[in-house]
């Protein structure tokens, strides 16, 4: 673990750094500036710690990260005139990359909590107002214009292969298939949009997940869980529901329903445009760069939507939480740790 | 490891291994050079090997660095290595360019030095892999890196016109293999992706001549890189490209092309079959929700890979996903097959699923269900749940095949039973209370359906559109029209406009039940300009979420307007939207239908007639045609009394399908009243008027 952990905390690697520095370099004193505000403001809501001066040390900064998740964990936190949210807001809007990758880092749980705390009727408005700018900037980058992947089809060749087939008539019988469709400008979240708007927002996130602190994608596995909802994991807590054909177990549910824990209520509707995201998000934590903690969380994550997609007898999002599950499954097995890449230990050494 | 390895051997050696060094014909213990290199003595070691096999200063070095490496010692290793100016021997060993570059390997002259360096390079080369995997193991990447890379580097720079193939040193070919396999892997272990990338790709596209295996290696660790790694990778260089062939764009594309090039070789036996590579694919086409490529793949696995069982079962899950029903439903009977595995929850819920979309399977859906059921035990109890409800659905889609009351009556009541007991296990889905709702609806007992309704909202924060249509249809069936309109107007505001067609097509019906057609006409009229600006503005790629599941078109607004303008008698207007209509469409019953009620209300009874039997004809069991045509027979039958036992057996026939339709019950009841059978007449007006007051303004069933 502790290997892991040196990973995250080691500044990020050259390359990426130059992708910074050329964006960054036409407008330095400007971003400097739009970094050192957002600092500050940040430091007039985030209280109980010090906040450092650079950007840079910010994203990676524990107990500024967990200060701003207290603060995001509270019942009230996602309200229109919340202040951390206004920061979220502000800062993503300014358009300055490295800000914008610090909001990205609390997408995670903004969408957990946000997307869980819908069917109680709470105001939200901060948190939408996060989601929909994060939703715009993503609208923008693409034109509104959809992904796409094209199945390739191996009759064809290819720069990784030959063939003998029919090389005259290529691309026109390639299966084209839409990942994400186009997006249409929002201004407020439509609740039957609302799990658009959070897939795109997973999407961008998704797309920046290689910068993004361990403690994030953390998160991220623990909003997955509670979204998937129970689905047997503890059966023994819930076995006991009395028996219908009354209606007075109704009433006894509902005053449950009440009293219910957030990670019990977080259960909700998982599109597809919810899913797609969530799960290449998972295929990253399970099986991107080495993290012990990361991938049992997002073990834990793949086993809870597995569940989930079982009770809900979703062939696609079986098949997807299914293979994940065997992949982790073998690469722990040692049979499949050989090093291909070691000389064979012969008992005689020649030249 | 490699400690651990040495140890093994003189451990658990039964007939003890001896390890020995070995060059020029002699051979010598490594016992007595290892005894040297542990007092940290390099140069007596050295000079013993040098001596004993009769070796020159890098062949000892090099030999004597294996040693170490091989024994676990890296940092003896590493300081034997940097004992040699690796880089000079390789500058030695490069051949001086010829001045006519040869442009393809093709033709290159074939000169006889190349084989005699071969050796000495692949001594050296060796020597710097090695510097590279202590530099690994020791954690020192980067570094390993950059040695691995000059392995790369130097046998590129050494042997530029290549080598011919039959003439390749093994241990040379195996070095660089191992290199080529390395380096990539050392790029992304030190977080240097793009180096990765590139690595990755000079792997794959230069002619290393690498065997199968380790190039299916590299392939599928590309693979997994290009989905998981988080990191874009740009498309390839041009310089890779040959006209003609396949380039992918992004690494979906890529990731993709790779696995299916490795299953390919798998099947052709060219590669050892990797048990991953499938799982990577399955995730991959999921995600591109293109799941009949996966069912192509595992179908051309080769046999022997997957158990029969196992291979039916993925298939169901592939076909069901891409919409090929009755695919899955084929292959889930044989693998729940008594003979194999009838007892595989999975296979069991999905087959039960797939069987409760269609009437005419859902009595074997309701089997599977109950051994779904029978089955969910210890572990999976958590999935008698789901059982259960899909029990209740098959039962409430049985239900629905024209049969007796009384077996129709006992299909729903147990169809709600099974959702009751559903609830128990699941109270928190939402979906389970919506299918709750809905057969409560169908069984005509509106208020449990609206509180369902409602609490189906509720749980999706009112995220789910057939949640709104639901909630108004049962309004409209309560007939609180106003409501309604109030939960369509709501649902309008949540919904964007793209979407909007089912909710418009609902408020305009609403307004004619609320006597309101000029409002109706108008809604219409918007809803058309909707559809045609959808139709003319989506391209082939805008999937829309919540639309797949009921596109309004234009063929329906067309209709529905000709249908408004017919309950206003205004016939000229039906017959121009019927003429639209019948553009669009040129087949349908329920158009015949609306066709005819309008030559009906024209006096023209025999047209009217010919319309509804052409309905009839085009769809046997269209039960707005039967209505139709009892209704007029019943209405001449008056003063021809031979219509009307026909009549009677069409409407009968007609609530034998549907046994909720009003109209149907009240011309019964006027066949009765002209036939004298005042009673019975009287019993069907009852039914005909509670129905009316039960009356949805579009049938529950068009909403699951």
């Amino acid at each position: 673990m502790s290997d892991s952990s040196s990973i995250h905390d080691s500044p990020p690697s050259p390359a990426i750094n130059v992708g910074d520095s050329e964006t960054t370099v036409a407008n330095d004193s400007d971003s400097n500036a739009k970094c050192q505000t957002a600092i500050q403001s940040l430091s007039s809501i985030v209280t109980t710690t010090d906040i450092p001066s650079s950007i840079s040390l910010l994203l990676d900064d524990d107990s500024v990260s967990a200060a701003i998740s207290t603060l995001l964990l509270r019942p009230d936190s996602g309200s229109g005139d919340n202040n951390l949210c206004r920061w979220l807001y502000d800062t993503f809007q300014s358009s300055e990359q490295s800000l914008q990758l610090l909001v990205l880092r609390f997408v995670p749980m903004i969408a957990g909590l946000y997307l869980s705390r819908v069917p109680l009727r709470q105001p939200q408005a901060g948190f939408e107002a996060v989601l929909l700018a994060l939703y715009a900037h993503e609208t923008t980058s693409r034109a509104g214009q959809a992904l796409t992947v094209n199945i390739p089809d191996l009759s064809h060749p290819s720069i990784y292969h030959e063939s003998k087939g029919p090389t005259k008539n290529n691309s026109t019988c390639l299966n084209i298939a839409v990942i994400s469709s186009t997006l249409d400008p929002h201004g407020t979240v439509r609740s039957t949009r609302r799990a658009r708007i959070v897939g795109v927002a997973l999407e961008l996130y998704c797309s920046k997940i290689s910068r993004m602190p361990r403690e994030s994608k953390l998160n991220f596995c623990e909003s997955c869980e509670k979204w998937a909802g129970q689905n047997g994991e503890t059966e023994q807590s819930r076995a006991v529901i009395p028996t219908l054909s009354d209606d007075s177990w109704r009433e006894e549910e509902n005053v449950a329903m009440g009293g219910r824990s957030e990670r019990d209520s977080g259960r909700i509707p998982l599109p597809w445009e919810l899913l797609h995201p969530i799960l290449r998000i998972l295929g990253h934590c399970l099986l991107g760069k080495k993290d012990t903690e990361v991938s049992e969380a997002a073990n834990k994550a793949c086993q809870s939507l597995y569940l989930r997609s079982l009770h809900d007898i979703n062939p696609k999002a079986i098949l997807a939480t299914g293979s994940l599950l065997r992949l982790r499954e073998m690469a722990l097995d040692p049979k499949n740790q050989v090093d291909h890449t070691d000389i064979s230990n012969d008992a005689v050494l020649s030249v | 490891m490699h400690g651990n390895q040495s140890a093994d051997f003189s451990e658990n050696g039964e007939e003890e291994i001896i390890r020995q060094l070995c060059a020029n014909g002699i051979c010598m213990k490594t016992t007595e050079v290892e005894a040297k290199l542990d007092e940290g003595n390099i140069q007596e070691a050295e000079s013993s090997l040098r001596e004993g096999l009769s070796l020159n200063f890098e062949e000892a070095r090099a030999l004597l660095g294996k040693l170490e490496y091989q024994r676990g010692n890296l940092e003896g290793a590493l300081r034997v290595f940097e004992g040699i100016d690796l880089q000079a021997a390789i500058q030695r060993l490069q051949v001086p360019v010829p001045p006519e570059k040869p442009a393809t390997k093709k033709n290159r002259p074939r000169e006889p030095q190349q084989s005699v360096s071969q050796h000495a390079a692949s001594l050296v080369l060796e020597a710097i892999y090695l510097k590279a995997k202590s530099l690994q193991i020791l954690g020192r990447i980067t570094e390993a890196a950059r040695e691995c890379k000059s392995v790369l580097d130097s046998v590129e720079k050494i042997f530029q016109q290549g080598i011919p193939d039959a003439q390749v040193d093994s241990k040379l070919q195996e070095t660089v293999s191992h290199a080529v396999e390395l380096l990539p892997a050392l790029w992304k272990e030190s977080g240097d992706y793009q180096e990765a990338i590139s690595a990755y790709r000079r792997a794959l596209l230069s002619q290393w001549n690498l065997d199968n295996d380790s190039c299916a290696r590299i392939q599928k660790d590309f693979a997994v890189f290009l989905l998981h790694s988080g990191v874009e990778a740009s498309p390839p260089s041009l310089g890779s490209q040959i006209e003609g062939s396949y380039i992918p764009r992004n690494n979906l594309e890529e990731a993709i092309l790779l696995l299916l090039i490795l299953l390919k070789k798998f099947n052709l036996g060219k590669a050892k079959w990797d048990p991953s590579v499938i799982e990577h694919l399955t995730f991959a086409l999921s995600l591109c929700s293109q799941t009949s490529v996966l069912a192509k793949q595992l179908e051309e696995v080769m046999p022997g890979v997957f158990s029969r069982v196992e291979r039916w079962n993925n298939l169901a899950l592939s076909y069901s996903a891409a919409g090929q029903s009755s695919a899955a439903v084929n292959l889930l009977r044989k693998s729940l097959h008594k003979h194999e595995q009838p007892d595989d929850l999975v296979a069991l819920l999905l087959a039960a699923k797939l069987c409760s979309e269609e009437p005419s399977l859902a009595a074997d859906g309701a089997g599977y269900a109950h051994r779904a059921i029978n089955n969910a035990q210890g572990m999976d109890e958590h999935l008698k749940g789901v059982g259960l409800r899909m029990l209740g659905l098959c039962l409430g889609k049985q239900a629905k095949l024209p049969t007796s009351d009384f077996e129709r009556s006992r299909l729903q009541s147990e169809s709600l039973k099974a959702l009751d007991g559903a609830i128990a296990f699941e109270h928190n889905n939402p979906d389970l209370i919506f299918e709750l709702g809905v057969q409560y609806a169908e069984q005509r007992n509106l208020k449990a359906a609206s509180r369902y309704a409602k609490e189906f909202i509720d749980a999706t924060g009112g995220s789910v559109l057939k949640g709104w249509r639901f909630l108004s249809l049962v309004l409209s069936a309560q007939q609180r029209f106003s409501e309604a309109e109030v939960v369509i107007d709501a649902a309008l505001d949540e919904t964007a406009k793209w979407d909007q067609g089912p909710l418009l097509r609902i408020k305009a019906k609403l307004k004619i039940s609320q006597s309101n057609p000029t409002e109706a006409v108008e809604t219409y009229r918007y809803l058309l300009a909707l559809v045609q600006a959808q139709r003319k503005s989506f391209g082939p790629l805008r999937t829309l979420s919540q639309m797949e599941e009921d596109k309004v078109n234009e063929f329906e607004v067309w209709h529905g307007l000709a249908y408004l303008y017919s309950s206003l008698a205004h016939w000229n207007d039906v017959e121009v939207c019927l003429k639209k209509a019948g553009e669009l469409k040129q087949y349908s019953a329920s158009m015949l239908h609306t066709e005819g009620r309008m030559w009906e209300g024209r006096k023209e009874f025999k047209a009217a007639l010919a319309a509804f039997l052409d309905g009839l004809l085009l769809e046997e069991s269209s039960v707005p045609c039967k209505v139709a045509v009892g209704a007029l027979l019943s209405e001449r039958g008056k003063d021809h009394q031979p219509t009307l036992p026909v009549a009677r057996s069409l409407l009968s026939d007609a609530l034998r399908i549907d046994p909720t339709n009003r109209k149907a019950w009240y011309y019964l009841g006027m066949v009765h009243k002209h036939d004298g059978r005042i009673a019975d007449a009287t019993d069907c007006f009852q039914a005909a008027s509670m129905l009316e007051e039960s009356d949805p303004i579009e049938s529950f069933s068009t909403i699951l």
